[in-house]
């Protein structure tokens, strides 16, 4: 067998410019494999992070009933006693904090002109830890300014708004009835979602609470240290919830976050498109080197053949051949994948705004372990299957034909 | 009939090639035995079949028709893919091209064929030491075949035929690409392993130097033995009994 290997080795490098020509092929495609992987896995952690911290967090509680039920009026699934359930919760040290929310509908009044508004009514302090929103004026929600607002980027300009003017909010009380405030902008900001800026609005909560005439609040938003303890913790508080006998049910982020999960099934689909493209280029030029090599060495397979080499030595030394080029196009490939995803995380490539977004990015590509070997085991076992065939062949050649060949 | 002298029979062998639908008979009805030891060429001229019935007897393709056995064993009832052990153990082909493997230096393209013989490594480097000594290439042993000459190639496939210590070496013009010095010095060498050694050599040629050497010229002409005849020499006793 080492001879056999040697013999391997010794061919891939026989025909230098075909070998290198083959060897740019697979440093192709693992580069485009690690780009492309550290590129979605990055995108991944990105949204799945910024869903979670900016939006539904880890975990959200409700009353039991708020998610299949249809309520009749506002709030009717609200949680009631909920620094008893946020005590309870924040007991686990996994937990880093708990935010409640509620999210509220109405007509917002500059005195001149009225538009509808989606609000989400936070606790200050909570919520600035995990907005993701981006202050574009003046300063954002407090808790010494209880009627203090922040309005979307676009409402305010649709509005002709800015920090220091007053609004009219008009909404529907838990009992029904239309109540309206008067609060003060604090700040304008953006999400980079112009249909989000469009209607969005933040109050404190115990404004949303008075204007909505309860002490109630929506949900309860539970934010952990590490996302990997989501399903642990999960599962822990709805035993210790079970056991207090409290009314309520509970979703984690994965049932929460549909944005996320439709990204990754496009970048899935996009980049499962792209690793066929690749395979099918390395197994072309792969097949295609070790074809023209058992027809370059027709005669040399005559030789062995006849000097009593069997069959299946010949197939393995033509799919060694090939795994051998899969193996150092690959370790090639993970070499200049490697510089170029550095290069490129250094230079800061600004990216443009994503379809829906106002703001860009900046290129970031992620190099991980894991990627690098998925990227050589693809180019090794990509290169291995691609000789298998043209070797099959070669070890089949009829000797005295082979020998005759010139 | 086996018998312990007999190393190569040959029985009615017929050998028809297909060029398109038209089948060129080769050979016809051919039967030879070549004794154990035995020098023999088989000469005749251009596609007379000479090296139609090397093919055959190297088991490196399949007669139309008849049977062939080798130290007693019927090559003609097995496919050829089974009979590599034999091409390994029993046989050592030369090649008029030489036909190294280009990969390889001198000493590696002899240790080819021990690498199928179950020999420890340190056997098969002595092995090939002494089998490059023999055919005076141990200066060269780590060249490949590309810094050789003609004549050093085809002693190291000389050297590659004769490692495993085979029963028959069959050659095909194993002269012809040499010139006539070169070829005088690979003809001593190849008379001498002959005589020294219990190998018989079966060559098919034109060159009347090398039937010179030989103990017995088997002549075919239109894929017939047309002549057989044995050359009592000084230098070498053997037993001859040609059965046909």
């Amino acid at each position: 067998m080492p001879m056999l290997f040697r013999l391997a080795l010794r061919n891939i490098f026989r025909n230098r410019r075909r070998s290198l020509i083959t060897f740019l092929v697979l440093v192709f495609g693992a580069t485009a494999l690690i780009l492309f992987g550290g590129y979605k896995e990055i995108s991944f952690e990105g949204i799945r992070e910024s869903t979670i911290r900016d939006s539904v967090g880890h975990l959200q509680i409700y009353r039991h009933g708020f998610l299949d039920s249809e309520s009749q009026r506002p709030l009717q699934y609200g949680l009631e006693n909920v620094e008893k359930i946020r005590a309870l919760i924040e007991s686990d040290p996994r937990v880093e904090m708990t935010s409640a929310q509620i999210s509220l509908m109405g007509l917002v009044s500059n005195g001149e002109k009225s538009e509808a508004f989606m609000a989400t009514a936070v606790e200050p302090r909570k919520d600035k830890n995990m907005a993701s929103q981006v202050i574009k004026q003046g300063t954002y929600l407090s808790d010494k300014e209880p009627d203090g607002v922040i309005l979307g980027e676009v409402l305010a300009k649709s509005m002709n708004v800015k920090p220091g003017d007053s609004l009219t909010l008009m909404t529907t009380s838990v009992g029904q009835s239309l109540n309206a405030m008067d609060v003060r902008i604090l700040g304008i900001f953006t999400t980079g979602v112009k249909e989000y800026d469009e209607r969005a609005i933040k109050i404190p909560l115990v404004t949303a609470q008075r204007l909505m005439h309860t002490n109630k609040v929506e949900r309860l938003l539970v934010l952990l240290r590490r996302t990997e303890d989501t399903a642990a913790v999960k599962r822990d508080l709805s035993a210790k919830l079970a056991a207090g006998h409290w009314n309520i049910e509970m979703r984690d982020w994965e049932q929460l976050a549909t944005f996320y999960h439709q990204v990754v099934a496009l970048y899935n689909a996009i980049f499962g498109f792209l690793g066929w493209v690749v395979f099918a280029i390395v197994i072309l030029s792969v097949g295609n080197t070790v074809m023209m090599s058992i027809l370059e060495r027709t005669r040399e397979i005559g030789t062995m053949l006849a000097v009593g080499t069997c069959r299946s030595r010949v197939w393995i030394m033509f799919v060694m051949e090939g795994m051998l080029v899969g193996a150092i196009g690959g370790a090639l490939g993970l070499a200049f994948g490697s510089g170029l995803t550095t290069l490129i995380n250094h230079v800061n490539i600004q990216m443009p705004p994503p379809p829906g977004y106002t703001e860009g990015y900046l290129l970031r590509i992620a190099l991980s372990p894991s990627l690098l070997m998925n990227a050589f085991e693809v180019s090794l076992i990509t290169a291995t299957l691609a000789a298998i065939i043209p070797s099959i062949r070669g070890s089949r050649l009829n000797i005295v034909r082979a020998l005759a060949h010139n | 009939m086996t018998d312990t002298t007999t190393l190569v029979r040959l029985e009615g062998i017929y050998k028809d090639y297909a060029l398109g639908k038209v089948s060129t008979p080769a050979l016809q009805d051919v039967n030879l035995a070549i004794e154990r030891g035995e020098f023999t060429t088989l000469t005749g001229p251009s596609g007379s079949g000479k090296t139609s019935l090397l093919n055959l007897i190297g088991c490196i393709d399949k007669p139309t028709n008849g049977t062939i056995r080798i130290d007693g064993r019927d090559v003609t009832s097995e496919p050829l893919h089974k009979l590599s052990g034999l091409r390994a153990r029993t046989l050592g082909f030369i090649f008029q091209t030489f036909n190294l493997l280009p990969v390889l230096d001198a000493f590696e393209n002899v240790e080819y064929p021990l690498l199928f013989s179950g020999l420890s490594k340190r056997q098969r480097q002595l092995t090939v030491s002494a089998w490059l000594d023999r055919v005076g290439l141990t200066s060269h042993a780590h060249h490949r075949p590309d810094q050789l000459s003609g004549g050093q190639r085809q002693r190291v496939a000389i050297a590659r035929a004769m490692v495993t210590q085979p029963l028959l070496i069959l050659a095909d013009e194993p002269t012809a690409s040499l010139d006539s010095r070169t070829a005088d010095g690979i003809l001593d060498l190849l008379a001498d392993l002959n005589a020294t050694t219990s190998a018989t050599f079966l060559f098919a040629t034109h060159d009347p130097r090398v039937m010179e050497r030989a103990h017995r010229r088997v002549e075919i002409r239109d894929g017939r033995i047309e002549l057989d005849r044995l050359v009592v020499r000084e230098n070498r006793r053997y037993s001859h009994a040609n059965a046909f």
